[in-house]
C-alpha cells in the first residue's frame, strides 16, 4: 500500500523539521520502508523528536525492527518509546549491539520484566543496588557467585563473548536510564558509579574465567593463590566514563611455600583477565585494562603481595604515585585481601606530603596541568588544559593531600565527595564548592554523551555543527530546558571552563588570606595551621613568616589594602613559581610599603595582572633587582609597559645628564644625579632582562652605555670643578667634547648646554687654567660593550697637553683630573644613593701597571709602545675604546691604537709569549681552592679562554681582514668564522660557552646580589641560576651538566687553535 | 623510620652486631668502607653520614669535600667470614651532596642513569659476568720477584685435595651465604687461576655483586692463608684475568636479541647492539681496561681480544655470539670479552649498555662477522678486513676517550673529568718508573 515517497504521503516537511530530522528526503524514503508498513508514520516521527539524532535513530529503529519485530509494541507506550528514541538517537554503538544481539530487546520492550536481570531498570533506577551486577556477570561465564574463588565453566572465546554480551546488556540498560533521566547532570555521579561497578563485575567474571585456565595449568596450586584487583583512577573512585581504560593494580596472597611459584600463578591469573575482557573474540572487546600504575610501572612485576607493595611505597614511590593511590579501591577478587591492601597502603597517601620533594613535585604537577600542551585539538579538549576536568581533579586532590594529613574527613576517593568533604571542613566556601561541583558534573556529562555515540574513548568536543547540535540535545533531559543548538552549547561549555579556571585560583589561593579579615562571610576560612600547610605545599620555606607578610599586606581600610586583598592570593601562587617565594613576598611587602598609595601602583594592581605576575617573578628570582626596586620603587611602573623596558640610548642618557648638570651646578649634587641615572638605567636593563625582553648582547651594550654615560658625566663634573664652567674658562683652545660621538661620529649633542647664566662655583675649588685634554679609554669587556651587572670598568687615561702648555704641569693636571673622575663615581654622596653599586674604575692595565703614572700623554703612549710594550699589552689594546673626552683626541688615539693592534702578524716569538703568559695565568690566577671546571672567568673553557683565543687570532689576522677590527669578542668571533679563519662548528662551540658563562655570571649577581665568578655548588643557588638561564623548574643538574659540557668542548677547541695541540 | 630500617636495627640488636660497614665505590671501582658503631646507625638512616670526600678518588676536590653517605637498608647483610664472635655487617650506600641530591660523582648513579634510559626504551638489561682471578701463596713475590701461584694446574683441571678446589668450595658457600648466586666455578688456564661465574641479574645488582664478590674472594683467600688478586695481568707468561660479560636485553618477557629465523638467531636489535659495542669500543677501552697493567693483558696474547671484531663463537673476537640451543630463546646473548677483572663494574656496564643502545637508536650497520682467528692475521690483512686495534696503552686509550662526546655524556661531566684526571696521573707516574725489564736488558750493556 505504500506509495513511492511523494509530497502528499507520510509526514510533511514541517513535522520532520520540527522533530529535528535534517535529511527530509531520506527520512521520507526510510519512513516508507516495508518494515514500517503497519505502523503510523506520524507517531514514529513524533516519538523520534525526543531522539538527540532523529536521522540516526530512524535508521537504527528500522534495522532493529527487522531483527526484532516485537519492537513495534513500544509505540503504544510513551515511556518505552521515549527510551527507544533516546537510546537509538544517542548511541549508534548500543543500537548496533541490540541489532547484533536482538535477544536483549526486552530492555526496550519489557523493561519491567528485564529489570530482574538488569537491576538499573528497577523502579529505583540509578538509586538501585549495584551488587547484583557481580552475580549476573559471574553467572554469564558459568561461575558460582557464592564461591570463595569463583571459577568459570565456560572457557575460551565462548566465555569472552558471554562476558561481553552480559556487560553490554547492563551497559545498555544503564544508558537507557541515563538518557531518559530528566536532569542528566544530577544523574551523572550515579551513572559513573554504576559504570565503575559494572567494570568491576566484568573484571570479576574475567578473573573467574582466568582462574579456570590457571586450574588447568597449575592444578591444585591455583586454589591456594588469592588475587585481589584494586581499581585505581576513576574506576577506583567510582567516577568512571562510558569508555575508558580501567586502571588497576594486582595484589596476591598465597599459602604456597614457594613465593616464586605463587607469584607466577598470580601473574597468570592477572594477565588472563584481559584475555576475556579485551582480546579478540566473537563479541568485540570492552576496554583496556591498564596495570601501569603498579610499582615500577610497566617494568614491574604484574602482581605483588601486600608486603611487597608496602615496601615499594615506603621506599621508592614518587609523589605522583601517592596521588594515584588516593583513588585505590578493591573492585574484584578476594575482598579480604583487597581490604588488607587498602589498610596497609592507603594511610601512606596521607603522609606523602611529609616526604622530600613533595613541594617540588606538586609544583611540577601544577605546571603540567596549566601548561596548554601544544595540541592540535586544544580548543576542543574537555579533559586537559586550563578549566578542563583535569584542572578540577587536580585542585581537589592537591587540597586533599595538603589537608588530609590532619583532617581525616577529606580522605575520600571520589572527586565530588571530596568537594563535599572539603566544604564541610571549611576548606572550600559553600558557593565555590557548589559551582565547582556543578561545573565538574557538566563537563563529565558532556564527556559521557560524546563517548556514548560510538563507545569510543575520546575527550574532544565534536567539531561538526550537526554533531554539536546532537550533543546539545543529548546532554539535556528529553523535553527539558537547556542549550539546544551548537552555538548555545559551545558558549555554555566555554563559560564553564572559564568558571573552573577562576575557581581554581579562588579555591586554592583565596583562603590563604584566612587569618586576616579580608574574606567575606561566604568564603572558606582556614585555621592558621591549614594556611601554613597550604603555604608550605606551595613551596614557602617559612610559612609563619609568610602569614605575617600576608596579614600586613591585606589588613587595613586603605585602597591599597583592599586591592591587595583581591590580588594577593594569585600573587602568592606566582611568587611560589620562582626559586625564592619567601624572599619574593618580603620584597613585595617592602615595595608596597615604600610605594604607599601611589596611584599607578594601585592601578597596576587593579588593571595589569601581567605586570603583577612579572613583578612576582622578578621578586622571587632576584634579590639584586628587589634591593634596587626597594630604593627606586617608581621603577615598578615599568613592569606593565614594555616600551619603558627598552634600554635608554646613550645619547638620551647624556642629554638628561647634561640637563641635570645645568640645573645642579654644585658638583656633589651633579654627580649624585648622574649616579642616580646610572642606577636607574641598570635597574631598567635588569628588569627587562629578567622579563625576557632582551638578548644578551643588548644587555651588555645597555649596561656599558649606562656606565659610559656616568663616566662622561663624571669627567664633565671634574672639569667643571677644576676649571669652572666651559663658557667662563680661560685657557688654551681644544676644550672637551662632551658626547659619545667619539666613536660613532655623530656630533648632534654638541658640547655644552650651559645657559650662560651659570654661576657654578664650588667654593672649595681653586680655578685652574686648563692645560690638557683628557680622554678616558675603556678596556677589557667594557671596551667591547660586553659587561655584566656589577662589572668594574677597566680604563686608560690618555691626555694631550694643549699647545704651549708646560708638559709636566699638564701631566700633573691630567693625573689630578683622572683621580677626581674615579673618586666622583665612588665616593659617598649626601644624601646617599641608596642601594647603589658604585662604578669602580680600574686603571691597572696602563703601561707599567700600578707603578706607572695614572694618566699618560698620547705621545708617551706612543713612545712606550714603541720601545717597551710587551705583546700582551698590544693584546690588551685590542679592546681599547674611547668613551669620554675630546673627540679629536679620541680619533687620534684610535688611529694610533689601530696602527699598533692591527699591525699584522706579531710573529712566532710573540705568539709563543702570549701562549706562555696564558699558561701561566691558568696556573696562577685561579683563586686558591677554586675548581677550574666551575670558574666562569678563568676556568677551563671559560670566558678568558674564549677571549684569549679570539684576541690572538685578531692580532694575527686583523691586518689582512678588516672585518676583525672590532673591540667586541662576539663580533670578532663571528667575523673569524665569516672570514673562514675559524671553522663554523668551532666558532659555535666557543660562542655557546662564552654566552653561557656570561649568563651564569649575570645570574649569580641577579640571584644573590653578590658578584661571583663560580658556578654555584649549592643546589638552591644552582636551581635559581638555572631558572635565570631559562631552564625549567628542577633542572639544576641539567644546567650544571650543560655548563660543564659546553666549557669542556670550548676548552678542546681553544687548545686546538691556541696551543695548537 | 620505615620498616626496612627497623628491620636492620632489630637485626643489629638481635644478632649483637658489633660493626656496621658502609660501602661505596670510588671512581676506579675500589670499594670504600666506613665502620659505624651500631648506636650510630639510626642517625645515619635519618641524616646520612657525613664524610670528607676529598681523600676519595674521583669524589670531590679539597674545596667541596663534604659528602653524605645514605645507607640503603635493603642491602643489609651480615658478613659471613667474620664468624659469630664479633658479627659484622654491611650496607651499600648512595652518595649524596650536602644538599641531599645524588652526587654526580657516584659511579652507581652513572649506571642507574643508563638503566633508566634503557627502561625508557622498553628494555631491561641483564648481565652475567665470568670473573677470573689468581690465587697466590701470598701478596709478596717469590725469590724471583714473581708472584707465586698456589698450584700449577690448568683449564678445568680437577686437583684432588688442591688448595684451589677447597678455596672455590669455600668461596661459593660464602657467596651464597651473602646472597650472591653462583653459576659455575672452575680452574682456568693459568697456574692458580680460577673463574667463577655469577648468575644472571640486572646490571646494577650485578655490579653490586661484583664489588661484594671481590671482597669475599679476598677474605676467603686470606682465611686460607693465601692471597687472591684481580690484577689484569700478574704473570707475563700466563693468561690475564678477564671479566667477560654476557649481555642480554629483554622487552618484557621476550629476549630482544632473539629471532628464530635470523642468522645465528640474532635479531636486528641484537645486530645493532653489537654494532654499537664495536663502534664505540675504542672510546670506552679506558673504562673497560683502566690500569696500565690492563694493556699487558690486552696485548699479551692468549685469548685476549685486541681487535675490534665480532664472531659467532669466535674466541679471538671482541664480541662473541655464543652458541645456545635454538629452543632456548631466553638465552640469546652477546659476550663482550674486552673487560678485565679490575674494571669498575658500574662505569663499565654503563658505557657498554649505552654503546649498545646507541647502536639500536641510530641503527648502526653491523660489519661482517670474523670467521678466522684475527690475531693470527697479518696487520695488513687486518687492515684490509677493517679490524681496528684497541688502544695499545692506557695513554692511547685516554687520548681517544678525551675526545669522545659519547663517553662524556654517558659518564656525566663530573665523572668524566675525575676519571681522566685520575688515570692521567696513573700514566704519569708509570711513565717515570724504571722497570726491571729495562734494568735487565740495558744495565749490563750500556
Amino acid at each position: 500500500m505504500v506509495a513511492p515517497a511523494s509530497e502528499n504521503s507520510g509526514p510533511g516537511r514541517k513535522s520532520l523539521v520540527s522533530a529535528g530530522f535534517s535529511d527530509w528526503t531520506r527520512a521520507r524514503e526510510l519512513l516508507a520502508s516495508p518494515e514500517l508498513e503497519t505502523l503510523d508514520q506520524q507517531t514514529i516521527v513524533r516519538i523520534l523528536a525526543d531522539a538527540p539524532d532523529p536521522d540516526q535513530a530512524l535508521i537504527l529503529f528500522i534495522r532493529l525492527l527487522e531483527r526484532a519485530p516485537v519492537l513495534a509494541t513500544v509505540l503504544e507506550d510513551p515511556a518505552r518509546s521515549r527510551a527507544v528514541a533516546r537510546l537509538l538517537g544517542a548511541s549508534e554503538a548500543l543500537g548496533e549491539f541490540l541489532i547484533r544481539r536482538p535477544d536483549h530487546i526486552d530492555l526496550l520492550v519489557d523493561p519491567a520484566d528485564a529489570a530482574r536481570t538488569a537491576p538499573v531498570l528497577e523502579p529505583e533506577g540509578l538509586a538501585a543496588d549495584t551488587a547484583p551486577l557481580r552475580t549476573l556477570l559471574l553467572e554469564a561465564v558459568g561461575a558460582d557467585a557464592t564461591a570463595a574463588r569463583p571459577v568459570a565453566t565456560l572457557r575460551g572465546k565462548e566465555a569472552a563473548a558471554a562476558l561481553r554480551i552480559a556487560y553490554r546488556r547492563q551497559l545498555t540498560a544503564l544508558a537507557i536510564q541515563d538518557l531518559t533521566s530528566r536532569d542528566p547532570r544530577a544523574a551523572q555521579p550515579a551513572v559513573s558509579a554504576w559504570l565503575a561497578d559494572l567494570a568491576g563485575a566484568a573484571i570479576e567474571a574475567g578473573l573467574a574465567a582466568s582462574r579456570a585456565d590457571a586450574v588447568e595449568q597449575f592444578g591444585q596450586d591455583a586454589d591456594r593463590v588469592d588475587l585481589a584487583v584494586i581499581g585505581m583512577g576513576k574506576c577506583g573512585a567510582r567516577e568512571l566514563n562510558y569508555i575508558s581504560d580501567v586502571d588497576v593494580i594486582f595484589v596476591h596472597a598465597s599459602s604456597l611455600e614457594d613465593d616464586h611459584h605463587a607469584a607466577a600463578i598470580a601473574t597468570a591469573l592477572a594477565s588472563g583477565i584481559s584475555k576475556y575482557t579485551t582480546a579478540a573474540a566473537p563479541e568485540q572487546g570492552l576496554w583496556e585494562i591498564d596495570a601501569n600504575l603498579r610499582p615500577e610501572g610497566k617494568d614491574g612485576v604484574l602482581s605483588r603481595t601486600v608486603e611487597s607493595h608496602g615496601e615499594y611505597y615506603r621506599r621508592w614511590a614518587h609523589t605522583w604515585e601517592f596521588q594515584a593511590l588516593l583513588k585505590a579501591r578493591p573492585i574484584a577478587g578476594d575482598p579480604g585481601l583487597g581490604r588488607d591492601y587498602i589498610d596497609a597502603i592507603w594511610p601512606l597517601v596521607w603522609t606523602s606530603s611529609e616526604r622530600d620533594g613533595f613541594v617540588s613535585s606538586v609544583q611540577q604537577m601544577r605546571r603540567r596541568v596549566l601548561d596548554n600542551i601544544a595540541h592540535q585539538n586544544r580548543d576542543r579538549e574537555i579533559k586537559l588544559g586550563a578549566g578542563g576536568l583535569r584542572d578540577v581533579e587536580f585542585t581537589v586532590q592537591l587540597l586533599q593531600l595538603v589537608h588530609g594529613k590532619t583532617e581525616d574527613s577529606v580522605r575520600v576517593r571520589n572527586t565530588l565527595d571530596a568537594i563535599d568533604a572539603l566544604e564541610n571542613s571549611s576548606y572550600i566556601g559553600r558557593s565555590d564548592a557548589e559551582s565547582f561541583a556543578g561545573a565538574y558534573r557538566y563537563l563529565r556529562l558532556l564527556e559521557h554523551r560524546i563517548q556514548l555515540v560510538h563507545l569510543r574513548r575520546t575527550h574532544l568536543m565534536p567539531d561538526k555543527p550537526h554533531a554539536l547540535w546532537v550533543l546539545a540535545r543529548a546532554a539535556k533531559g528529553p523535553g527539558e530546558p537547556g542549550p539546544s543548538d551548537a552555538a548555545a552549547l559551545t558558549s555554555l561549555w566555554k563559560r564553564t571552563r572559564k568558571g573552573v579556571r577562576s575557581l581554581h585560583e579562588k579555591i586554592f589561593y583565596r583562603p590563604l588570606l584566612s587569618t586576616t579579615a579580608a574574606l567575606s562571610a561566604d568564603e572558606a576560612k582556614l585555621t592558621p595551621e591549614a594556611v601554613r600547610q597550604r603555604l608550605a605545599a606551595l613551596g614557602y620555606q617559612d610559612p609563619a613568616g609568610a602569614v605575617k607578610h600576608i596579614e600586613a599586606l591585606s589588613t587595613g581600610v586603605s585602597r591599597r589594602a583592599a586591592l591587595q586583598r583581591q590580588l594577593l592570593p594569585v600573587m602568592l601562587g606566582w611568587l611560589a613559581n620562582g626559586p625564592n617565594p619567601d624572599g619574593g613576598l618580603l620584597g613585595f611587602r617592602r615595595l608596597s610599603e615604600s610605594l604607599g598609595s601611589s596611584p599607578w601602583f594601585l592601578g597596576m594592581l587593579r588593571d595589569s595582572s601581567a605586570a603583577a605576575e612579572r613583578l612576582c617573578q622578578i621578586l622571587s628570582l632576584s634579590s639584586y633587582i628587589s634591593d634596587m626596586l626597594e630604593h627606586l620603587p617608581e621603577a615598578a611602573a615599568w613592569l606593565g609597559r614594555d616600551r619603558e623596558l627598552v634600554p635608554m640610548p646613550f645619547e638620551t642618557q647624556w642629554q638628561e645628564i647634561q640637563a641635570k648638570m645645568s640645573r645642579h651646578p654644585d658638583p656633589d649634587e651633579a654627580i649624585r644625579q648622574i649616579r642616580l641615572i646610572r642606577q636607574r638605567e641598570i635597574l631598567r636593563t635588569a628588569i627587562a632582562d629578567a622579563s625576557g625582553l632582551l638578548d644578551q648582547g643588548t644587555v651588555g651594550r645597555a649596561l656599558s652605555d649606562a656606565d659610559r654615560a656616568a663616566v662622561l658625566g663624571a669627567l664633565h663634573v671634574a672639569e667643571n670643578s677644576l676649571f669652572g664652567h666651559p663658557d667662563q674658562r680661560t685657557g688654551l683652545p681644544g676644550g672637551p667634547v662632551g658626547t659619545g660621538t667619539v666613536s660613532n661620529g655623530s656630533n648632534s649633542t654638541g658640547t655644552s648646554t650651559g645657559d650662560g647664566t651659570n654661576t657654578a662655583k664650588s667654593p672649595a675649588t681653586v680655578r685652574n687654567v686648563e692645560l690638557t685634554d683628557l680622554l678616558v679609554v675603556a678596556m677589557g669587556r667594557q671596551g667591547g660593550r660586553e659587561i655584566a651587572y656589577g662589572s668594574d670598568l677597566d680604563v686608560l687615561f690618555v691626555h694631550r697637553p694643549h699647545d704651549g702648555a708646560d708638559p709636566e704641569a699638564a701631566q700633573r693636571q691630567a693625573v689630578e683630573l683622572s683621580k677626581l673622575v674615579m673618586s666622583l663615581l665612588t665616593r659617598p654622596c649626601r644624601p646617599p644613593v641608596l642601594g647603589e653599586r658604585p662604578l669602580v674604575m680600574d686603571a691597572d692595565l696602563r703601561p707599567e701597571g700600578k707603578k706607572g703614572p695614572l694618566a699618560r700623554s698620547l705621545d708617551s703612549f706612543r713612545e712606550y709602545y714603541r720601545r717597551w710594550a710587551e705583546i700582551w699589552e698590544v693584546q690588551a689594546l685590542l679592546k681599547a675604546r674611547p668613551v669620554a673626552g675630546s673627540a679629536e683626541l679620541a680619533e687620534e688615539f684610535t688611529t694610533w691604537a689601530d696602527s699598533v693592534r692591527y699591525a699584522g702578524d706579531p710573529g712566532p716569538a710573540a705568539l709563543r709569549e702570549i701562549r706562555r703568559i696564558k699558561a701561566r695565568v691558568e696556573a696562577e690566577r685561579l683563586p686558591r681552592g677554586a675548581d677550574p671546571a666551575r670558574h666562569l672567568k678563568l676556568g677551563r673553557g671559560g670566558l678568558s679562554d674564549v677571549e684569549w683565543l679570539v684576541q690572538t687570532l685578531q692580532l694575527q689576522h686583523a691586518a689582512d681582514h678588516p672585518a676583525l677590527r672590532t673591540t667586541g669578542t662576539i663580533p670578532a668571533l663571528e667575523a673569524l668564522v665569516r672570514e673562514r679563519i675559524l671553522p663554523a662548528e668551532d666558532g659555535e662551540v666557543l660562542d655557546r660557552a662564552w654566552h653561557l658563562a656570561t649568563r651564569v655570571r649575570a645570574g649569580n649577581i641577579v640571584w644573590s646580589g653578590k658578584s661571583s665568578d663560580v658556578l654555584p655548588v649549592k643546589r638552591q643557588d644552582l636551581e635559581a641560576i638555572a631558572r635565570w638561564c631559562g631552564c625549567e623548574l628542577g633542572q639544576a643538574a641539567e644546567l650544571e651538566e650543560d655548563y660543564l659540557r659546553s666549557t669542556r668542548q670550548a676548552r678542546q677547541v681553544f687548545e686546538k687553535h691556541f696551543y695548537g695541540s | 623510620m620505615d620498616r626496612q630500617q627497623e628491620f636492620v636495627l632489630r637485626t643489629i640488636e638481635d644478632r649483637d652486631v658489633r660493626f656496621v660497614r658502609l660501602w661505596f665505590t670510588d671512581v676506579t671501582g675500589t670499594l670504600k668502607s666506613v665502620a659505624l658503631a651500631p648506636a650510630e646507625v639510626e642517625g645515619a638512616f635519618a641524616e646520612g653520614l657525613g664524610f670528607d670526600g676529598s681523600s676519595i678518588d674521583g669524589y670531590t676536590r679539597i674545596f667541596e669535600s663534604d659528602m653524605l653517605l645514605q645507607p640503603d637498608p635493603s642491602t643489609f647483610q651480615i658478613l659471613p667470614w667474620r664468624g659469630e664472635d664479633e658479627p659484622t655487617s654491611r650496607m651499600f650506600c648512595d652518595v649524596l651532596t650536602p644538599d641531599g641530591e645524588p652526587s654526580a660523582a657516584d659511579p652507581r648513579q652513572v649506571l642507574r642513569r643508563q638503566l633508566s634510559r634503557a627502561a625508557d626504551m622498553g628494555f631491561t638489561f641483564y648481565t652475567h659476568p665470568e670473573i677470573e682471578f689468581y690465587l697466590l701463596q701470598s701478596k709478596d713475590p717469590g725469590p724471583d720477584g714473581q708472584p707465586v701461584p698456589v698450584d700449577q694446574a690448568g683449564y678445568f683441571d680437577h686437583e684432588p685435595g688442591g688448595v684451589a678446589t677447597d678455596f672455590r668450595r669455600h668461596a661459593v658457600n660464602m657467596l651464597e651465604a651473602i646472597g650472591i648466586s653462583v653459576e659455575f666455578s672452575h680452574h682456568e688456564s693459568g697456574p692458580g687461576q680460577n673463574e667463577i661465574d655469577l648468575r644472571y641479574a640486572d646490571a646494577l645488582q650485578t655490579a653490586d655483586n661484583i664489588m661484594t664478590f671481590r671482597t669475599v674472594i679476598k677474605e676467603v683467600a686470606q682465611l686460607q692463608g693465601n692471597y687472591a688478586t684481580f690484577m689484569p695481568k700478574p704473570f707475563g707468561q700466563h693468561a690475564g684475568s678477564g671479566m667477560h660479560t654476557h649481555f642480554s636485553l629483554f622487552e618484557g618477557d621476550s629476549n630482544a636479541f632473539f629471532e628464530p629465523s635470523a642468522e645465528f638467531h640474532l635479531s636486528t636489535t641484537g645486530r645493532r647492539f653489537i654494532a654499537g659495542l664495536l663502534h664505540h669500543s675504542m672510546e670506552i677501552t679506558a673504562i673497560t681496561n683502566q690500569f696500565v697493567n690492563s694493556y699487558k693483558r690486552l696485548w699479551g696474547g692468549g685469548e685476549a681480544p685486541s681487535y675490534v671484531s665480532w664472531g659467532h663463537n669466535n674466541r679471538s673476537a671482541l664480541v662473541r655470539v655464543p652458541l645456545y640451543k635454538p629452543d632456548k630463546a631466553g638465552s640469546a646473548r652477546v659476550e663482550y670479552r674486552g673487560i678485565d677483572a679490575s674494571a669498575n663494574p658500574y662505569l663499565t656496564y654503563a658505557v657498554l649498555l649505552a654503546a649498545g643502545l646507541k647502536g639500536i637508536e641510530e641503527e648502526y650497520e653491523l660489519p661482517e662477522a670474523a670467521a678466522e682467528d684475527i690475531s693470527a692475521l697479518t696487520s695488513t690483512e687486518r687492515r684490509a678486513l677493517g679490524h681496528h686495534s684497541l688502544p695499545g696503552t692506557l695513554h692511547d686509550a685516554l687520548r681517544i676517550m678525551e675526545d669522545s662526546e659519547f663517553v662524556a655524556e654517558v659518564l656525566g661531566e663530573t665523572v668524566f673529568e675525575n676519571f681522566l684526571r685520575n688515570k692521567r696521573q696513573e700514566w704519569d707516574e708509570y711513565r717515570v718508573e724504571v722497570t726491571p725489564y729495562e734494568l735487565q736488558r740495558n744495565l749490563g750493556i750500556l
